[in-house]
């Protein structure tokens, strides 16, 4: 179980200690409103990432977590519902194995506290170089995200699907927006986050959370807090669909369908939505592997995945471009059996089995993402308690959970030059 | 079967080794605290191998794709297939095929022992129809033309095939459209009575069961066999590559490149002291504390993605570095230009200590991971070599032998892979 406690206004510390492994880790999540700050706010992140006062060159800096013993550091930006996830992680041996006497945990709560309290910063500036590079590094990281295709189609559903909402941004801002955000905007944002961010300090490992909870609860005494909690509308959209395609010169085309899951919140009915799209799309088991793959063999795979922050569900499948129609066919032929009760029961028990086991976390960094991923939500869910709550999940209340699945967007990314004879009609 | 003990004192873990009599290598870390066990069951059987030995002590040449194929077809059986089995006991099950060996395992906290019953038991089972030979091959086409599409895929295989002109390392691990379309049943029971012999297999468990479990379920399940051992083909090439340059136009942002050199090999196989001495030395050279890599990113030249690796195995050895660059040809120069300063001048001692300390470091962290362990132990199998060699042959690494390493880089035997957006 993990030990919960908040250490200032709006920053919470999960902290779960064990010492079955042979690393610790602490993830800070900070969450703030997706407003028209995102694109600060994402440089911002990769900024303290590069240096700090006590590092001040990102050699330096990543000198010092090669002495220690190949600390790995990340920054990453998400989207948790309608919010922006800053995080900062850092994953390190465990002092038991360090070869001199030292600790290296305490070294590097430090390095954290000191990324994100003193940051490489003089007269109100990181220094234009750092804001140019960082700004270079980060466009071309949105850029790149066409390289994978999958991951493409699967962004692109969601911006066409949520369009008027704020979900419908990308996570960093867009290319333009970064290109016009100032040094004084990044500053500004960088103050804004220490005052106003939701904080969730995440730290799992062999020591005792007491002294990073005392390293950041010091440094948060002398900020003024004024939390602000980004709240995320779900919606229940029905009725009518929109399709949307692109074309580009690949040799596989990616159909991604977006349904609304008809949750009111992200934990409304999670158990039984969490069962649905199991058996709707995850395992092995599932009516989308066993039929589109195994059965159709149109693809090698066919998944949907649950965004239960925002209440959406999205099948996505690598098929021939001809192939969209046959494909979407079957995917809602699937879902309709689904509703309708046509499972075989001992797919629901399988579920329920496999869902336990993907909840079994066997490294730090699973355990930290999990609870580092509800930095919003007001009460930490602990796995065992969601898995109490799947074994109860009736297959009834897994055809009502269908029912409520409707389908909202299509996006198709096609191979150009691959007009599809099939799909005419 | 005759059980030996190899433990590592600082890292406070045992491995129980046992030989099964029909030659099945079995290697179990039993792990306390955790509630889940990992189980691997391992073949020395991957993508190059390309040929088979007849009766008569030929090498007869088989499709590209075999091993991959074969892996995809094993889940299959008669009446319930695999992941049905597995389903029942909650453990999740997958299997991959890489450059020398095809791997199949499952992650399970409950029903352990007997979804390693089903593991042992479905890779003993083969069945294979021309139906369904004929259904996979749709789609494994599929998954070949996922991969076509991603250029990390594309500009490392590029590079394998300028640098290698007969190894099979230049194949992809799926093969083609047109390979796999000449795989038929009779085929694939073939090579699987070639390659899936015990002795050409292991098996390691890490986590949540006890090594006399592991043992007594190998003693009922695996069936007494002939111990033989599927040779494989060495074939050696020069240290000159068969291009320089080999450049492809894809649907991607910006150029991405990967500069490989080749290593000319006398004996197939590397020792594992080579090759981690290749690796810390590439981190001293152009890792993220390294002012090569600074330069580099302050001329904006690469992105936080660059990085190097060590790439061997049998017949084979290079090593590559690479990325996205606006200038793949300029920043290929400046990395030369940087090898070639410390093969004259010596690596920096400072800069070689931090790389050490930092893999010590990695190696003892892989040791959390019950997934990361098993596969470790099985590629230290494979290879030759006792459990923890690795964090040995760190431990005791010298700077002149990570310098004797970085002197094999040469440019002449270097390749550029480049890919470039399509206009």
């Amino acid at each position: 179980m993990p030990n919960v406690r908040m250490i200032a206004d709006g920053v919470r510390l999960v902290s779960e200690q064990t010492d079955r492994f042979k690393t610790g880790r602490i993830t800070v999540s900070m969450a703030l409103p997706m407003d028209e700050k995102m694109a600060a706010n994402s440089l911002l992140i990769f900024l303290l990432k590069r240096s700090c006062k006590e590092y001040p060159d990102f050699s330096l800096l990543n000198g010092k977590l090669d002495e220690l013993y190949g600390a790995s550091l990340s920054a990453s930006v998400s989207k948790s519902g309608e919010a922006q996830v800053l995080s900062l992680s850092l994953t390190f041996l465990d002092d038991r194995f360090a070869l001199a006497d030292e600790s290296i945990a305490e070294q590097c709560a430090k390095l954290l506290v000191s990324m994100i309290f003193s940051p490489n910063c003089k007269n109100n500036s990181f220094g234009s170089e750092n804001l140019a590079a960082e700004k270079r590094l980060l466009i071309q990281r949105i850029e790149e995200e066409l390289n994978d295709k999958r991951t493409y189609a699967f962004n692109r559903c969601i911006s066409y699907m949520c369009a008027n909402e704020a979900y419908g941004k990308d996570k960093y801002g867009t290319v333009e927006e970064i290109g016009n955000v100032k040094m004084a905007d990044v500053y500004s944002a960088w103050k804004n986050l220490l005052s106003t961010a939701i904080f969730q300090i995440t730290v799992v490992g062999s020591s005792s959370a007491d002294d990073v909870a005392d390293i950041f609860a010091k440094k948060f005494e002398k900020i003024e807090r004024t939390p602000v909690k980004p709240e995320t509308v779900f919606y229940r959209r029905g009725g009518h669909f929109n399709r949307f395609e692109e074309k580009f010169p690949v040799s596989q085309g990616k159909l991604v369908i977006g349904f609304r899951s008809g949750m009111s919140n992200s934990k409304d009915n999670l158990a039984a939505v969490t069962v649905m799209n199991d058996i709707f799309g995850m395992g092995t088991y599932s009516k989308l592997f066993m039929n589109v793959r195994e059965k159709l063999s149109l693809a090698y795979y066919c998944w949907s995945r649950l965004i239960a922050s925002k209440g959406l569900v999205l099948v996505e499948s690598g098929i021939d471009t001809d192939k969209e129609k046959k494909v979407s066919v079957e995917v809602l032929a699937q879902l309709s059996d689904l509703r309708n009760g046509k499972t075989d029961p001992e797919v629901l028990d399988s579920s329920k089995r496999s869902l336990k086991e993907r909840h079994t976390f066997t490294t730090p960094e699973g355990i930290c993402a999990w609870y580092a991923s509800q930095v919003l939500e007001d009460e930490i869910l602990t796995v065992e308690e969601l898995n109490a709550e799947i074994e109860k999940v009736t297959m009834e209340q897994v055809c009502e959970a269908a029912k409520k699945l409707l389908i909202d967007t299509i996006f198709m990314l096609s191979a150009e030059g691959e007009e599809g004879a099939e799909n005419a009609d | 079967m005759q059980i030996k003990q190899i433990t590592n004192e600082k890292l406070g873990e045992s491995v129980f080794c046992a030989r099964h009599g029909s030659g099945l290598e079995i290697r179990v870390m039993p792990k306390t605290g955790y509630s889940s066990a990992y189980a691997v069951f391992g073949v020395k059987y991957g993508s190059i191998d390309t040929a088979v030995k007849n009766e008569n002590g030929e090498f007869e040449t088989i499709p590209e794709g075999t091993a991959h194929f074969l892996e995809h077809k094993l889940f299959e059986s008669e009446d319930l297939n695999a992941f049905e089995r597995f389903a029942k006991t909650g453990a999740s099950a997958n299997a991959y095929t890489s450059f020398e060996k095809t791997a199949y395992l499952f992650k399970g906290s409950e029903n352990i022992g007997e979804s390693l019953e089903i593991l042992l038991d479905f890779v003993q089972s083969p069945y294979f129809t021309q139906e369904t030979v004929e259904k996979e091959q749709g789609i494994i086409g599929q998954e070949i033309r996922m991969y076509q599409d991603l250029p990390d895929w594309q500009v490392m295989f590029n590079l394998l095939r300028a640098l290698y002109s007969v190894h099979p390392v230049r194949i992809d691990i799926a093969g083609t459209q047109e390979s796999i379309a000449k795989i038929d049943a009779d085929l694939l029971y073939k090579l699987y009575k070639n390659f899936y012999n015990p002795a050409n297999m292991v098996l390691c468990v890490v986590g949540a069961i006890e090594p006399q479990e592991v043992f007594d379920i190998v003693d009922r399940c695996i069936k007494e066999a002939d111990a033989k051992l599927a040779e494989r083909k060495f074939e050696k090439e020069s240290g000159k590559p068969v291009q320089s340059y080999i450049e492809e136009q894809l649907s991607v942002a910006q150029k991405q490149f990967l500069l490989g050199f080749k290593e000319e090999l006398d004996e197939p196989l590397l020792s594992l002291e080579d090759e981690i001495a290749s690796e810390i030395v590439l981190e001293a050279l152009c890792g993220k504390s390294s002012p090569l890599f600074k330069r580099l990113l302050d001329e904006e030249l690469i992105d936080m993605g660059f990085g190097s690796e060590m790439f061997n195995g049998f017949g084979f050895s290079c090593v590559m570095l690479g990325g996205t660059s606006a200038d793949p040809e300029k920043t290929s120069e400046i990395i030369k230009s940087e090898i070639a300063k410390a093969q004259a001048d010596g690596i920096d001692p400072v800069a070689f200590e931090r790389a050490k300390r930092k893999f010590y470091g990695r190696y003892v962290m892989c040791y959390n991971d019950i997934d990361d362990i098993a596969n470790i132990m099985m590629n230290l199998y494979f290879n030759g070599y006792e459990p923890f060699a690795e964090l040995e042959a760190c431990k005791n690494l010298t700077i002149e032998k990570a310098q004797e390493r970085l002197n094999v880089l040469k440019a002449e035997n270097s390749a550029l892979s480049v890919i470039t957006p399509i206009a």
